[in-house]
């Protein structure tokens, strides 16, 4: 009947961009070309581009923006369920802290099969639990998840001061075994430190399959479409919310694992004032606060549109001094950005066509079945 | 009629795809009470919100004493001399009375600089004063009964000097001595000379305090009836537009079957007592009352979502424990809640994920979603019920009123199951999807589902129940079945009155 002459789109399950994240790919590109075409003016004749140098876009871009994009893409679950966690930065450091702890126990020369699993299940064991202590005060306390994770964050923050023995990690005269660190976070490929950049892109690709892909993902965005609405359809949404706090606290306890290894160390002030990065990068990602909306794909786009606009300061010369002003700007203005096309976008669907008449009610045998 | 005070002149308005108002054109006489009536979504409040500015109209013209306007803002309507008592009503709990009343001027002093809460005290005592109420101006807003606030708003009003005075249904939430205390206030301001617009679709009232009534139907203005005129026949004549009975349910025809639902002694402190009844296989149970009379407690109550509540709930003979969706989901009860955006539905998902959502449980293959099957099942279901929507991946607030609550049923439908609770499935829809609407459940109480139907519209109700419970203040008070669910007997139930108070005298 009339309905069925509505025409049906083809099943888009593998649209891996999507439109409202288009835009971001476009400021990517458009920042990309910019410092591209500076950095080859600028360079002296007989030396390699600045801005596309494979120095340049591993070691300045890549590699620091490994740590803001991986939990980027928890935190962006966290907010699609409508919450927000502050504390990841501290999270962060207690995760590198811990694994410093454990990782100096052992000899420096210990084989990679006793020191990768320690390096890899602290950190995220870490993580994880703080993660499942920040989901557990919001779900059963019914608190606000920013007053509890402004409470943990100093909470965690403090017992990175308070546990380690020293500053930092590891102790003087102490080295973390070469297995994890020069021959696995600093392992080099053609000369490149490819492994937090790997690592990045396998969180995104996670947090992709999760959100699209499984259920627990459609749970995420029902939870934060309308909590409601959600408890009213059978779901179990404290599960759902606990279980979202436990990802983005593990994707922390990830972050300082690659920190750790990268540097070798870590210090209590590890990670420190990074949640505001991450939040700016989960948000200028297409992330909304009001829940419901945001992709791991924007997380990493977000990310990378930050980091893009820092090293251009540092290619175009700029002040430092100016960094954090051109990069509050930069956030404000993309989120605007994206909240013009938008209501740009819904203005040009408003209009609807007027509807047809109802069809006279005599149910039909269609309807009888 | 030469030239009255207020004008209608075409307007329109439309929200999303449904349009509200449609060309409506009348006038309305200086100094007169003039109600508007209509059935549920009618149009009647949108009317009184376009004078009230609180709505801007698409199209058409308005003219208050030969002046036309076009409001953009309630503060717009407000300088040209029109004032409105919300349904809803929008204050400040945590601040006092006083400060309420002189939100927006407060009286200051030391140049502006300083609140003058003397004056401020002063002032709001007068605008309670002007309308005969004594009330301590101290208090907090928060610590007000819904009447005394509704009092205090009609003050603000009052206080503003107002030409034209705009009541939105201001009796629903009131018991019957406020309500009288209100039409007292109401009839003393008509005669200070103030033209009031009394929205509602309570007929005692408009035939009380109304000079003229206008009715409103599907966004159109059917005709004005003066006083003289008003017969409760004539006016549901023009709020219906035909007689009631057009389609009569065709599952009354077939025998009831089994006892499906069967509640006993159901009571939630402040809420209901002793709530006792059975729904069986291919019935609907219709619940009438009054808004307050406790039918979407008793329903949200026995899909689990009561913490409080005790009592016997049993589903095909077998009891399942009381204050857990979950339980009463897994054996076999949906609910199609009151509040369809708050409740029903997440807005900004698409209409194939809203379906599916009381089934992902259903769709998950390891851990990840049956795409296939979840667009398979959306498509089913839209072609069913004949859902008007872009695609399945259309957002459900593209949709209109009509087709969203579609993809609620549907939602359930998806599920299948024995009991379905359906709790105002026809509010803020259009005519087309409400008769597709009560087409669907006569259809599936054919089918064997038991169905739990709770509406506001009496003829809602009467036409499609097999039973009519009617409910007052927390308990049921009295059982009709089908053949003699007429208006007059169920608002006797339902108000607990006699025949005269009514105001209705036969079935329409």
């Amino acid at each position: 009947m009339d309905a069925a002459a509505v025409p049906v789109r083809s099943p888009r399950r593998f649209r891996f961009v999507a439109a409202q994240e288009l835009g971001l790919v476009l400021v990517v590109i458009l920042l990309a070309a910019v410092l591209s075409l500076y950095g080859w003016y600028d360079a002296s004749p007989g030396r390699p581009n600045l801005f596309l140098s494979f120095d340049n876009l591993i070691d300045g871009i890549a590699t620091p923006m490994s740590y803001y994009a991986i939990m980027a893409v928890g935190l962006t679950l966290v907010i699609i369920t409508g919450g927000i966690d502050i504390s990841v930065g501290a999270i962060m450091a207690l995760a590198a802290l811990g694994g410093a702890a454990a990782l100096q126990a052992l000899p420096p020369d210990a084989p990679a099969m006793l020191v990768l699993p320690v390096a890899i299940l602290v950190p995220t064991g870490i993580g994880l639990l703080c993660g499942l202590v920040n989901g557990g005060l919001i779900v059963g306390l019914s608190l606000h998840p920013f007053i509890v994770t402004l409470g943990t964050m100093s909470v965690f923050r403090g017992l990175a001061n308070v546990l380690p023995a020293e500053k930092t990690l590891p102790a003087a005269g102490k080295h973390l075994p070469a297995a994890f660190t020069t021959d696995f976070m600093r392992l080099e490929i053609m000369g490149m430190q490819l492994m937090p950049l790997a690592i990045m892109l396998i969180c995104v690709a996670l947090g992709w399959f999760y959100l699209r892909l499984m259920v627990a993902g459609r749970e995420t965005y029902a939870v934060g479409g309308n909590e409601e609405a959600a408890r009213f359809s059978g779901l179990g949404v404290g599960a759902i919310k606990l279980r979202t706090y436990a990802i983005a606290g593990l994707a922390a306890g990830v972050a300082g694992m690659v920190s750790l290894g990268r540097f070798g160390t870590a210090s209590t002030s590890t990670g420190s004032g990074y949640e505001l990065t991450v939040i700016a990068a989960a948000v200028v990602g297409g992330a909304s606060l009001q829940g419901g909306r945001g992709t791991a794909i924007g997380a990493l786009l977000g990310t990378l549109v930050i980091a893009l606009i820092e090293n251009g300061i540092l290619i175009l010369r700029l002040a430092q001094e100016y960094r954090l002003v051109i990069i509050g700007l930069a956030i404000i203005v993309a989120v605007s950005l994206d909240r013009l096309s938008g209501c740009l976008g819904r203005r040009r669907s408003a209009p609807l066509p007027a509807a047809p008449p109802p069809p006279p009610v005599t149910p039909g045998p269609e309807t009888r079945s | 009629m030469s030239a009255p005070f207020i004008q209608f002149r075409g307007i329109t308005k439309t929200f999303g795809g449904v349009t509200a108002l449609d060309e409506v054109s009348f006038g309305i006489a200086r100094g007169e009470c003039h109600g508007l009536m209509g059935e549920n979504g009618a149009g009647k409040s949108t009317l009184g919100n376009v004078l009230a500015g609180i709505h801007k109209p698409d199209a058409g013209e308005l003219l208050i004493d030969g002046v036309p306007h076009r409001f953009g803002s309630p503060r717009a309507a407000l300088a040209a001399g029109v004032a409105m008592v919300h349904q809803e009503l929008a204050f400040c709990p945590d601040l006092s009375i006083a400060e309420n009343l002189c939100m927006g001027h407060y009286p200051r002093r030391w140049g502006g600089l300083l609140l003058d809460r003397d004056a401020m005290r002063r002032h709001a005592g007068q605008l309670l004063a002007e309308i005969g109420v004594v009330l301590d101006v101290e208090r907090p807003m928060g610590g007000l009964s819904t009447a005394q606030e509704q009092l205090v708003q009609i003050a603000a009003a009052v206080g503003n000097t107002p030409r034209i005075l705009v009541f939105d249904e201001p009796t629903s939430s009131l018991s019957e001595p406020e309500a009288q205390a209100l039409f007292a206030l109401i009839e003393a301001l008509k005669r200070r000379g103030l033209t009031m617009i009394y929205v509602s679709h309570r007929m005692p009232e408009l035939f009380r305090l109304c000079d003229q009534v206008s009715v409103l139907r599907d966004g159109r203005y059917v005709g004005s009836l003066a006083r003289e005129r008003m017969t409760p026949d004539a006016v549901v004549r023009m709020m219906i537009g035909r007689s009631l009975e057009t389609h009569a349910p065709r599952h009354l025809a077939a025998p009831a079957g089994e006892v499906v639902l069967r509640v006993r002694g159901l009571a939630s402190p402040g809420r209901f007592q002793d709530v006792s009844f059975d729904v069986r296989a291919g019935e609907i149970v219709g619940f009438a009352g009054l808004v307050g009379a406790g039918r979407s407690e008793v329903a949200t109550a026995i899909f689990g979502l009561d913490s409080r509540v005790t009592g016997q709930v049993g589903l095909d003979g077998a009891p399942f424990p009381l204050r857990s969706i979950k339980a009463a989901m897994g054996v076999g009860i949906g609910l199609v809640p009151e509040d369809r955006k708050r409740q029903g539905c997440v807005p900004g998902m698409p209409c194939r994920a809203n379906i599916s959502l009381a089934i992902l449980g259903r769709l998950r293959r390891l851990g990840m979603l049956n795409f296939t099957r979840e667009r398979q099942l959306a498509r089913r279901y839209f072609d069913r019920l004949q859902v008007k929507a872009a695609s399945l991946d259309a957002p459900v607030n593209s949709l209109s009123g009509g087709n969203q609550q579609k993809i609620v049923l549907a939602k359930w439908l998806a599920r299948g199951g024995r009991l379905l609770i359906v709790d105002e499935p026809t509010r803020g829809v259009d005519v087309g999807a409400k008769a597709a609407i009560h087409a669907l459940l006569d259809d599936l109480a054919r089918e064997g589902l038991a169905i739990l139907l709770i509406s506001s519209e009496l003829p809602e109700v009467i036409a499609l129940s097999t039973r009519v419970l009617v409910m007052r203040q927390g308990r049921i008070v009295g059982e009709l079945p089908h053949a003699d669910a007429t208006q007059d007997a169920v608002l006797r139930l339902m108000a607990g009155v006699g025949r005269a108070a009514c105001g209705i005298r036969k079935k329409v």
